[in-house]
């Protein structure tokens, strides 16, 4: 339902942004087809996790702390903040090494910048006209509003034109570090499977590389092979972007779930709401976010909730304990 | 019936600290230890006790179902995985909320990190490297057959109470052959400890 609502607003986005299908493009209807189709499976996927116990507490609890008053009293720039540093330079992954961080840098920036071109332009949102005809000057227009206009020969004109180019550079040493990372690292190797960690890296790959060569073939070779090149790119891109909802890259959709955890958390810590064990007395985490907890294991009726009142260790400790009282009592 | 799984045996555990030294070297989390070992009544005796994960069958695995991003994987043969590094958003539920205290968290990583029972190992049919380098067999790695054949009289049991609540796991403990029928108590309720009232 919600899937093909979406889709259905999609469409209706496509048709009212590409005026009427007056800017539409025609060649590109397979990628628009595969967007709807992302659409669908995005928003079918997100209605199945976020409708997990686990999950729908946390979502609600995110937005909560953000529309509280505590949150605009206290942390107005708590949310900006944290979108910057954790969804868009993922500080978190330099923790984990400074070569995954950098790598992943490369790929999310150059598949920011790749969707922010293929999407609108796909859906005939994007418009590039020229007064003349046949340049140099152009103007670049969405929903058929004129947002700038730049000469073709310039600076500018090359960058917009060759975005996708730019973008495929940044994606393909990225995706390779990954891919050879996979190969070699005994740790990131251990327990992979081809189909979720390995074709997501190759797809990528695929995509830039086969991008890149369209502009080498337009550029060096007179436009041969340009269109094997085309329909392989093509192919390329409509699988992947099929495959987003199903696969590693649903990780794109989840990521932002770790936000409304943080601001949950964060807005609870400005209160000094902190939950300490019940035993030891060191703090577990937020209070709001053990009784949170504490009603997903209710929900998923794991009846030993109590138990989330105690730390790791307290609980190892107690269960050493009693083994030690009631089952073996050779030490005593 | 359980196959090829960890027996542990707080009884025969002297404390060494081999396996947490052993388990740095399993390839899913190189140089970080993922097993626990407590010394549960310091002071007064020499008792310790190793923790690796139990891997939940019934309730499934509770870390993996508290997760809210679907990063825990149970494989079909019952091994919980590790938090998948691209979902976990290192929110600590899985920590909280598993009652044998095992996983462990990197905040600064937002990452979640637990024994898998070295998956990379006994996938092909090795033995994990905590029970591999266990002076004394307090953790045993085989089948019950196995460990009975080499330790006449004992039994095992898959099953701990945590207040009114059974959780039957992967991984099971050895217990004294005339209480087999009992479940191991997981702790809960906790009333007291060492003579004081740890109720509020």
């Amino acid at each position: 339902m919600v899937g093909a609502a979406v889709s259905g607003l999609l469409i209706l986005a496509i048709v009212l942004g590409s005026r009427l299908l007056r800017n539409f493009d025609s060649a590109l209807l397979p990628y628009a087809v595969a967007g709807v189709f992302l659409a669908f499976g995005v928003a079918y996927r997100y209605t199945v996790w976020i409708s997990a116990p686990g999950a729908a507490r946390l979502f609600k609890q995110g937005w909560r702390s953000l529309f509280s008053a505590e949150n605009f009293r206290q942390a107005p720039t708590a949310l900006p903040k944290m979108i910057a540093t954790y969804l868009g330079f993922q500080k978190f992954l330099g923790a984990r090494s400074h070569a995954r961080w950098a790598a992943h840098q490369l790929i999310f920036w150059g598949c920011v910048l790749a969707a922010l071109i293929t999407f609108p332009l796909t859906w005939g949102w994007f418009t590039f006209t020229s007064g003349s005809g046949s340049g140099p000057g152009y103007e670049m227009r969405i929903w058929g509003f004129k947002i700038l206009g730049f000469d073709s020969l310039s600076f500018i004109g090359w960058v917009m034109f060759h975005g996708l180019d730019l973008a495929a550079v940044l994606v393909i040493p990225g995706a390779s570090y990954f891919l050879w990372r996979r190969m070699k690292d005994r740790g990131a190797s251990t327990g992979q499977r081809f189909g979720y960690d390995l074709i997501p890296l190759i797809a990528l790959i695929v995509i830039s590389v086969t991008g890149l060569l369209l502009t080498f073939s337009s550029i060096f070779l007179h436009g041969g092979g340009y269109e094997f090149l085309a329909v392989l790119h093509m192919v390329a891109v409509v699988f992947t972007l099929i495959y987003i909802p199903f696969g590693k890259f649903f990780h794109i959709v989840q990521r932002p779930a770790a936000v409304g955890m943080q601001l949950f958390k964060y807005t609870a810590r400005q209160d000094d709401e902190v939950f300490a064990c019940r035993r030891c007395g060191q703090p577990i985490d937020t209070e709001p976010y053990v009784e949170n907890l504490r009603g997903t294991m209710r929900d998923l009726r794991l009846d030993f909730d109590e138990w989330a009142e105690y730390c790791p260790r307290c609980k190892r400790v107690l269960r050493g304990s009693a083994y030690l009282t009631h089952v073996k009592k050779g030490f005593k | 019936m359980m196959g090829r799984t960890i027996f542990i045996d707080p009884g025969r555990c002297i404390g060494c600290q081999a396996c947490v030294s052993a388990c740095r070297e399993c390839d899913s989390h190189r140089g970080k230890s993922m097993i626990h070992l407590d010394y549960t009544d310091e002071g007064q005796s020499v008792a310790s006790l190793p923790t690796v994960c139990m891997h939940c069958e019934d309730p499934v695995a509770p870390c993996a179902e508290v997760c809210p991003a679907d990063a825990i994987l149970v494989t079909a043969d019952g091994v919980v995985q590790q938090a998948d590094t691209t979902r976990c958003i290192g929110c600590a539920n899985c920590v909280n909320a598993c009652p044998f205290g095992v996983p462990k968290i990197d905040l600064g990583a937002k990452l979640q990190m637990k024994c898998n029972l070295c998956y990379d190992r006994t996938a092909y049919g090795l033995a994990p490297m905590c029970a591999t380098v266990c002076p004394t067999g307090a953790l045993f790695y085989g089948t019950v057959e196995e460990l009975q054949a080499e330790r006449p009289g004992v039994q095992v049991a898959d099953t701990f109470v945590f207040g009114s609540t059974e959780v039957r796991t992967g991984v099971a403990m050895v217990v004294p052959a005339d209480k087999v029928q009992w479940p191991v108590p997981g702790g809960l309720p906790v009333v007291e400890i060492n003579g004081k009232d740890v109720r509020r």
